[in-house]
């Protein structure tokens, strides 16, 4: 028994639909255990009325596979979303393609990609524009606000909806775009740029001086002029790399370093160091 | 009663739930917590709610730079940047419009209320994601979108509007109380905590971005280039684009060997090396 669907393509319309669903509620019922889990069985709704109208096995299998934990930066990761749409599209389709595909193309490319989008996004696009931002609005001008959200707001989907176009076009050959060794080298270059972008906002966006004095024969001088003689922003520095050895070698949660962190600027402000 | 007061608080709460980064109606994240979401943005929105955008953008700036690098990875994060300023810009708006005030009542909100009620929601919101998982079971297609997005959506208003309303609207008297009361040196620990606490969303990102501890000096060559060399930032997006083109070249196997045979691969891996390390001149 055939279904009429079976052969039939899915129309750009209906892409729209799968990249549009998962846009607009890849976080909606964010928890630690799911994450973006239950978005993607969501968004292949009105996929499985297409497909699956007289299959209702198949159709409870692609919605179980699509209702596990799941977790990736949601813009970038549409990448993910195109691929596993072309690779839907085929097991529907009756083409050869094992059903754990999806589920492990999934699994094995959410990593990835989160680290990439994460460095792009959160580490370099939204720091940058921000500062420009911020520099606009200074004496409170309305216009530092207005260019970010213009700013962001064309960046942002583009970035979804070409990942998301990509993803599908390439198929399972995106995978080796992603994880191939040329791919590796790409990544890699890129993330060197995500790392200098890093040092410099750790040069720029901390605040941190001390008001010490030091004597110096009968007059007596700053000890943050000295400092910044020897080596500027050394404090922002040495709290960015407490920071990070807490974080990467100590293993700790960004809460336990915000006590952390609190303790030292307490016992600091109180005996007068900051 | 005081309506313009009242409209203010209602709007600044649903603002609230708006850039909350589970909220679906800006395009999910994009517009939700990467814009609205952002201080500098809220400052101008709280600041058009209480009639008063040039207030409004000041607190939102001065909130902006401690939650500059504010991150989210895998549902942790390290600070509830919407609680914290929706709530901080809200409620300084509400009574000093002082950007001080703004900054530490945003520190205060975003690390201790903001950060207990976001993952007390994270906890809570396993239970539908519970139901939801039942509902994919079932084929139960209308299940899924209510467990999935009505119900949680439902979920995250309550807990977001409706703090922040009642904290704006009758706010003053405890800000008021608190400033007050404080003492001093509380006030100073406060603010120079907002200058240190961006420390910590760096080292979050330093910890996605630096897989090997040998790529530290790519992120020392791009503090000495701010803080030494006093570059702008778009400089050093550029330079660091230089550098990981080179990184890029460098890192060519020797089997897609160009004219020349293999010892000119090498010649231009030594070279391209060189010029990784130029910036390290600078130290």
């Amino acid at each position: 028994m055939k279904d009429a669907s079976d052969n039939v393509s899915l129309k750009s319309k209906e892409l729209r639909q799968i990249w549009l669903r998962w846009g607009f509620t890849h976080l909606s019922s964010m928890s630690y255990e799911k994450i973006q889990a239950h978005a993607w069985a969501w968004s292949y709704i009105p996929f499985i009325r297409k497909y699956y109208k007289n299959k209702p096995e198949a159709a409870r299998r692609l919605l179980l596979r699509h209702s596990q934990f799941y977790n990736t930066e949601p813009q970038t990761g549409q990448l993910i979303n195109g691929i596993v749409a072309s690779l839907e599209e085929q097991i529907a389709q009756g083409k050869n393609v094992p059903e754990e595909m999806p589920t492990n193309i999934k699994t094995s490319l959410m990593g990835p990609i989160a680290g990439i989008g994460d460095s792009l996004i959160q580490g370099i696009i939204v720091p940058i524009l921000l500062s420009i931002a911020m520099g606009l609005a200074t004496g409170g001008n309305a216009l530092g606000p207005i260019f970010y959200m213009i700013a962001y707001g064309i960046i942002g989907p583009t970035i979804s909806y070409l990942s998301f176009k990509s993803g599908y076009k390439l198929g399972v050959s995106a995978i080796d775009t992603i994880v191939g060794e040329d791919a590796k080298r790409i990544t890699d270059a890129f993330n060197v740029v995500g790392i200098m972008v890093v040092g410099g906002l750790a040069a720029s966006l901390i605040v941190l001086k001390t008001p010490l004095k030091i004597p110096m024969g009968t007059a007596s001088e700053p000890l943050q002029k000295l400092l910044d003689g020897i080596f500027p922003q050394i404090l922002p520095l040495s709290m960015v790399l407490l920071s990070w050895w807490l974080i990467s070698s100590k293993r700790m949660s960004p809460t336990k370093v915000i006590l952390i962190l609190s303790a030292i600027v307490a016992v600091g402000v109180i005996v007068g160091v900051f | 009663m005081d309506y313009a007061l009242l409209l203010a608080a209602i709007l600044t709460g649903v603002f609230c739930y708006l850039g909350a980064i589970e909220s679906p109606w800006l395009f999910g994240m994009t517009g939700g917590f990467y814009i609205v979401g952002r201080p500098l943005v809220a400052g101008l929105l709280v600041g058009l709610a209480f009639g008063d955008v040039k207030a409004g953008v000041l607190c939102g700036l001065a909130v902006q730079a401690v939650f500059i690098a504010n991150l989210s990875t895998g549902g942790a994060t390290n600070s509830e940047i919407t609680y914290a300023g929706y709530g901080g810009i809200g409620l300084a708006m509400a009574t000093t419009k002082d950007p001080g005030v703004a900054v530490a009542l945003s520190i205060l909100v975003g690390q201790t209320f903001g950060l207990i009620f976001y993952n007390l929601r994270m906890a809570f919101y396993s239970y539908w994601n519970a139901r939801a998982e039942k509902a994919a079971e079932t084929l139960n297609t209308r299940g899924i979108t209510l467990n999935h997005l009505i119900y949680p959506q439902i979920s995250t208003f309550l807990l977001r509007s409706v703090p922040i309303f009642l904290a704006v609207y009758f706010g003053k008297g405890l800000v008021d109380w608190l400033l007050a009361n404080i003492p001093h040196v509380v006030t100073d620990i406060i603010s120079v905590l907002g200058g240190v606490l961006p420390a910590l969303g760096i080292a979050m990102l330093m910890n996605i971005v630096i897989k090997n501890k040998a790529h530290l000096i790519f992120f020392f060559a791009g503090f000495v280039l701010l803080a030494f060399a006093g570059l702008h930032m778009i400089a050093l997006v550029f330079i660091s684009a230089l550098v990981a083109y080179l990184v890029f070249l460098a890192s060519r196997k020797s089997i897609v060997a160009p004219v020349g045979g293999p010892e000119s691969v090498e010649m231009n891996r030594k070279r391209a090396d060189e010029d990784v390390f130029e910036d390290e001149d600078l130290f």
